[in-house]
Order: structure tokens, then C-alpha cells, then sequence
């Protein structure tokens, strides 16, 4: 089994979460601030479930490039546009409901949007996981 | 007959409100096993799921996740203290049997398309076409009546 889909989401995990929470680390450390701002404050309006999506999307184009049979893309690729979108809206309704004035809570925006992105990450990897499989498959 | 006095009255549980976050969990930790022994098992693992392809692996599909679903409904209304609905308990009850029915036959049709393609390797291509479609069928089959049960009460809810 090669190391080249651990390091494919480890590269989303190390940009999409790990960059931007040292970003504003080091943004509080050069204008002097008392902030110290953790993962979940940064992303507390469901920012994750954007993640989510991003990693979706490129799941979605490494499949539509496989050998797969048709039926196969086909259901992947759906069942993985519907997750990413429910993460995706998680952010779009925590927006909602901020702007309307609507109830709101961050602790259950930061709930919601960690469960569905660890769901996309965990099968953003096992399709990671099955393409390469079947690459070498095709191969032989 | 006379109104029960308030005291006496059986206090109203709500429904069960279904959340897709505790769904979410759920799913994403069969991914993870599944991914895992993938990984750690690369050959052991996808055999026994391919030598039961032809017997009983969709009767497994359908009782695993109709017993995951049902657990996963009864653990959100006791955690919120809310009656469950019939209505609710229906579809979970019928939907993962449908779903893993529904993507029983789109198995059967892309193993035959690739059996009909002729191509080189053809036995390792099925079985795995056959494996990812084991991961799909139980992904959806846990995840789908959930987010339809969501989707109806959320268009139930506003009108």
C-alpha cells in the first residue's frame, strides 16, 4: 500500500486546518494581542464543513479520472456531493441564522461541522484508499 | 366527563428531532474500520467480502445497518428524552432494506459491464468493483434514511 493517499489528506488537514489557526496565532503574536485562539473558536461558525467540501470536490475529480465502471463513479460521486454539501450547509446556516437574527448556537454549529467533516475525511480516505487499489489494479 | 386535572396530566415527550450529526459519527467510524482493515488486512479482507458476493452479503448489508440505524434513532431519543415516531421508525425500517436492495442490482450491473468489457485482469477489477461497492451500499444505507428523515421533517416543520 503506498503513503500517497495518507499524505493527499494529510495535505488538506495541514492547509485547510493546521495553516490557518497558525496564521492566527501569528497574527495575534505580531499586533501584540492577549488572543489565543483554538481550533474550535476558529472555526466555530462551521468553517469545517467548507473544508468538507473542498476535500469532496477532489475526491470527486480523482474519481471522474479512475477506471471505474460507470455505476460506480456514479453512485461515489453523488453519495460524496450529498455529504459535502450537508457539511457545506452547516456553514450556511450558521451565516443564516447570524444575519437574521434567528437562535443561534456555536456549540452546536462546531458539533455539526466536525461530525460531517470527519465523516468527509474519513471517506474522502477510504475512496483515496479503493482508487489506488484499483490504479494498480489496472495496471498490471 | 370532566377534563383531567392538570396535575394528573401525562406530561407531552417531543419527537425525535433527527439530526445528521449523529448519523455523521457513526458513519464516519465505519469508514475508518473499514479504510483500516483495508489497509492492514489488503488481501484477507477484500476475500471475505467477495467469496460472500453470491450468498448472503446483502442479507448482512441489510441487518448490520437496519440495526445501526435503529440503534442510532433510539440513542437520540433517549438522549433528548423524546417519544419516538412511528412514521420515523417506518422509514428506518424500510429504507436501508431498500437501499441496499436498489445498490445490489447497480453491483450486479458494473460487475457484468466489465465482464462484457474483456479486460486485462479481469477477475482483480471485479472484485474490486465489488468492494467499493460494499463501502457505498453501507455508507448509504446508514446515511440516507437519516437525511431523508431530516429532509421531511425540516419541509414538515415549515410548512
Amino acid at each position: 500500500m503506498s503513503l500517497k493517499w495518507p499524505l493527499w489528506i494529510g495535505l488538506y488537514v495541514v492547509l485547510g486546518v493546521l495553516v490557518p489557526w497558525a496564521t492566527a496565532l501569528s497574527w495575534a503574536h505580531q499586533h501584540g494581542s492577549e488572543m489565543r485562539p483554538r481550533v474550535r473558536q476558529l472555526f466555530q461558525r462551521g468553517e469545517l464543513g467548507l473544508v468538507g467540501l473542498v476535500v469532496v470536490i477532489s475526491v470527486i475529480w480523482n474519481l471522474l479520472q479512475s477506471q471505474f465502471m460507470q455505476q460506480t463513479i456514479a453512485l461515489a460521486v453523488v453519495l460524496l456531493a450529498v455529504i459535502g454539501t450537508m457539511a457545506g450547509d452547516v456553514w450556511i446556516e450558521s451565516y443564516c441564522r447570524q444575519s437574521t437574527g434567528t437562535a443561534w448556537s456555536s456549540e452546536r454549529t462546531w458539533r455539526d461541522s466536525r461530525n460531517l467533516a470527519f465523516l468527509v475525511f474519513t471517506m474522502a480516505s477510504v475512496v483515496e484508499v479503493l482508487l489506488d487499489r484499483f490504479a494498480k489494479v489496472a495496471a498490471l | 366527563m370532566s377534563a383531567p386535572a392538570p396535575a394528573l396530566a401525562k406530561p407531552q415527550r417531543p419527537k425525535v428531532i433527527v439530526r445528521l450529526a449523529d448519523a455523521a459519527v457513526a458513519v464516519a467510524s465505519l469508514s475508518l474500520i473499514f479504510g483500516l482493515l483495508l489497509v492492514f488486512f489488503p488481501v484477507e479482507f477484500p476475500r471475505i467480502i467477495v467469496t460472500r458476493q453470491r450468498g448472503y452479503l446483502a442479507v448482512v448489508l441489510m441487518v448490520l445497518t437496519l440495526v445501526l440505524d435503529a440503534f442510532l434513532y433510539l440513542r437520540a431519543s433517549y438522549l433528548r428524552s423524546a417519544k419516538p415516531t412511528v412514521l420515523v421508525a417506518a422509514c428506518l425500517g424500510s429504507l436501508p432494506i431498500i437501499v441496499v436492495g436498489g445498490l445490489s442490482f447497480l453491483m450486479e450491473s458494473a460487475v457484468a459491464q466489465t465482464i462484457s468489457l474483456d479486460l486485462p485482469n479481469l477477475q482483480a477489477r471485479i472484485n474490486e468493483e465489488v468492494l467499493a461497492h460494499t463501502y457505498l451500499g453501507l455508507v448509504s444505507a446508514v446515511f440516507l434514511p437519516f437525511l431523508v428523515i431530516r429532509l421531511l421533517q425540516q419541509f414538515k416543520a415549515t410548512s
